[in-house]
């Protein structure tokens, strides 16, 4: 019984890996996209931004269903990969227009007071925040089934 | 897991942030941002020499001291920026020519740049980056960019926008 259950959670942690370095390699890649060495800022911006706003809907996925959502480092790369999406046909040789602030505020997020280190604290907000419920959210599961048991 | 990821991103930010040069601009907002006409955007060009800029034809600026200007001519020795741009190379200290032939003023006291309103860099000296300028004859685009030598397919993407 316990050598299953080891069995499992090597599995599980095996997987977990995998979708770690998945998510590496694809942030490296999107970082060096970015040519010389102040464009590295527009990167960040858009990682804090596009992954704090997966943060809220991942939160948001977790309150309805009452259960974390799986693969969350897919929601922050989609996330990153949508703030950044400009940026990318700005690379395919189209200049940045205004309507591109659809893609979360990819002009303007830029401009906050702070730059990115206020996005920065925002990401950490938003990841605390969706921890905060992934934990409500699991406490209130294992509550039921203490409930169920008795 | 998350705890890994929140202390990696905010390392590899102060690490960026300690990364930035003397030639580049105070608010990294404002360098290289891509699009047209940003705050007081457009206005018109000031004459940078002779036939530049030109009625119905766009120009790009370089703005450059000594050290970039020999990277640069070889760069634009190979830029094809398209018909009707005309190209111009403002050296700020020194001396010095593009042997290409691309017209290469002196501008000793960088009165040039802050005419046409390029910031003033981390280390205080003149400005090193460029200015687009449509066929109209006004001013649409401008950023420092210290490594504009090597970045001139960005230099085609803002000139392409203002076509």
């Amino acid at each position: 019984m316990t050598g299953r259950r080891s069995g499992t959670d090597d599995r599980k942690g095996l997987r977990l890996c995998l979708w770690c370095l998945m998510a590496v390699v694809v942030e490296v890649a999107l970082f060096t996209s970015y040519q010389g060495h102040d464009a590295k800022f527009h990167w960040f911006t858009h990682f804090f931004v596009g992954t704090s706003a997966a943060l809220l809907a991942m939160a948001g996925v977790a309150l309805r269903t009452r259960r974390a959502v799986p693969l969350p480092l897919v929601w922050l790369l989609s996330g990153h990969l949508f703030a950044m999406l400009p940026d990318v046909l700005f690379n395919a040789g189209v200049a940045h227009e205004r309507w591109m602030e659809v893609f979360l505020g990819h002009i303007s997020s830029h401009f906050v007071p702070g730059r990115n280190v206020t996005w920065f604290l925002i990401f950490l907000v938003c990841l605390a925040a969706y921890l905060a419920v992934v934990f409500h959210v699991g406490e209130g599961q294992d509550s039921a089934t203490r409930t169920r048991r008795r | 897991m998350w705890l890994v990821v929140a202390v990696t991103t905010g390392v590899l930010l102060a690490l960026s942030r300690a990364a930035t040069g003397p030639l580049d601009d105070p608010d990294p907002a404002r360098q290289r941002p891509g699009y047209l006409d940003d705050g007081a955007l457009p206005v018109p060009a000031p004459e940078v020499t002779g036939g530049i800029p030109a009625p119905g034809r766009r120009a790009v600026v370089f703005f450059v001291r000594a050290g970039q200007l020999g990277p640069l001519c070889q760069a634009l020795s190979g830029f094809r920026p398209g018909p009707v741009v005309d190209m111009a190379v403002v050296l700020q200290e020194g001396g010095g020519r593009c042997p290409q032939g691309i017209t290469v003023v002196d501008d000793r006291e960088a009165e040039l740049a802050e005419r046409y309103g390029l910031p003033t860099p981390r280390d205080g000296g003149p400005p090193v980056g460029y200015a687009v300028v449509d066929a109209a004859g006004h001013i649409r685009y401008r950023t420092l960019d210290p490594e504009v030598a090597s970045l001139l397919g960005e230099v085609s993407t803002m000139l392409r926008a203002v076509s």
